[in-house]
């Protein structure tokens, strides 16, 4: 206990450090966790890649590439944009230990012109969400559930985590150590970690999917951010209970990358059954009809 | 038992050093690219105006996790956005393409990951098209505007 109080006070001592990054270097002993010490700034361009990725293997096709042209977004992406910016902003105040910081760029929701159900959440803000996914949305509090269990993996720094701790070793602590220039060497073996965390990160998100903990946490995590943006938290059950219907029947998309629905929808009944109900107003309902109609 | 109550003390004072807000007229550093400065702390509602990675700020007082600040715009600020010191900042998170950093900068951001890695890695990958994520991280929502979807939607919002 003692041993634990002390740690506990010496890493707070630490904090309160003006590090330079000489003595960054001398003090580093290789990268022990990448989501708690990437920086912000590392997780920015991370982010950018990975977003970049996901958009690839999507063809490049979104919707309102027009608008994310101009700068002025419309129809669905605008409304998705702004049910994702109130969950995105109602999670800052949804606290946990290692929560990733503000994205750098802010949040940002892309809807990927594909007819599987899936969504991905890339560091540093970027979601997207299919066609397919949210055509299987009734509302837009089952919207604000897909969205939120989204932005539950960037708070808790999921795709981040699943970047290999030997992608680092031995390089990290000679970066660290060099001057504000980096010379070729480095350079060369910063490219190639950046380019295994991308394998990491892109093989867990579009492959393999993260962990049944993983997402049993973002679940959770977000079902939390749902209850303090003012979403039904019964909508994310009720959202749950078309993946498993779907799940039954279809395979590939989020069945291949997620635990089974009916296991989700276990851990997280009893936690909605406790949460106050939400009466959706009507305006909620019609709005949501509007966005979505041209889905029809 | 003396020394357990010293060590929770100094825990708890090194965890208030921690935790405490600028000194007031204390100069504050925007991180994120851009921000908006709210005319009162909450994220929805009218803005006061845009602050732009490492636009500095003068501290003038805190409110839960909000800070009044004055400057080239006065209002309310979330501290997630900003480093609460006074630091030189590139525009450009880790300075430019070019590998030239200042050391503020790679002190607050680590070396890592910088322009200089993202530009070998897009050398090295050419099919990637970044020119896609170039304009979605430009796109922005006018906070007066989540605000009218708020009211209309009845939902909670955040502070």
């Amino acid at each position: 206990m003692k041993k634990i109080l002390l740690g506990a006070a010496i890493t707070l001592a630490a904090c309160q450090l003006q590090l330079t990054p000489d003595s960054i270097g001398k003090a580093y002993k290789g990268i022990k966790e990448a989501r708690k010490d990437l920086t912000p700034e590392n997780e920015y361009y991370v982010g950018r890649a990975v977003a970049t990725n996901i958009l690839a293997k999507s063809d490049y096709k979104y919707r309102d590439a027009a608008g994310f042209d101009s700068g002025k977004l419309a129809g669905m992406t605008a409304y998705i944009n702004a049910v994702g910016s109130v969950v995105a902003l109602s999670s800052l105040d949804v606290k946990h230990a290692d929560d990733r910081p503000t994205p750098l760029a802010g949040w940002h929701f892309v809807i990927l012109a594909d007819s599987t159900i899936n969504a991905f959440a890339a560091p540093g803000g970027f979601i997207f969400v299919t066609m397919g996914a949210i055509e299987q949305a009734g509302s837009e509090d089952e919207l604000a559930a897909i969205l939120a269990h989204e932005v539950a993996h960037v708070r808790r720094g999921h795709a981040l985590g699943s970047i290999k701790k030997s992608r680092f070793a031995g390089v990290m602590k000679e970066t660290m150590d060099s001057t504000v220039t980096l010379d070729q060497q480095a350079l060369g073996d910063l490219t190639n970690v950046f380019n295994g965390a991308m394998d990491d990160m892109t093989d867990s998100l579009l492959v393999k999917g993260y962990s049944r903990d993983t997402e049993f946490e973002a679940d959770s995590v977000g079902l939390e951010i749902m209850i303090r943006a003012g979403y039904d938290p019964a909508a994310f059950v009720a959202y749950l209970k078309k993946l498993n219907a779907h799940q039954a029947t279809g395979s590939g998309g989020f069945s291949a990358t997620h635990p089974k629905a009916a296991d989700r929808i276990a851990k997280l009944e009893k936690k909605v059954a406790q949460a106050s109900k939400v009466k959706v107003p009507a305006t909620r309902t019609k709005r949501f009809k509007a966005a979505t109609s041209d889905l029809e | 038992m003396k020394r357990r109550v010293l060590i929770l003390c100094s825990i708890l004072f090194v965890a208030s050093l921690a935790f405490a807000a600028p000194k007031a007229g204390s100069i504050v550093t925007v991180r994120v690219l851009t921000a908006k400065v709210m005319k009162a702390p909450k994220f929805i509602g009218p803005a006061a105006g845009d602050v732009s990675r490492g636009a500095q700020l003068t501290f003038q007082e805190a409110k839960g996790d909000w800070y009044r600040v004055g400057g080239t715009v006065t209002g309310w600020i979330h501290k997630t956005n900003l480093t609460e010191r006074q630091v030189t900042l590139s525009s450009k998170p880790g300075g430019d393409g070019a590998g030239n950093a200042s050391r503020d900068e790679v002190e607050l951001a680590g070396r890592g990951f910088t322009p200089q890695v993202e530009g070998e890695y897009r050398n090295k990958n050419p099919n990637l098209d970044f020119s896609h994520v170039d304009k979605i991280e430009k796109t922005s929502i006018d906070p007066a505007e989540l605000e009218a979807f708020v009211t209309e939607g009845k939902l909670g919002g955040a502070e």
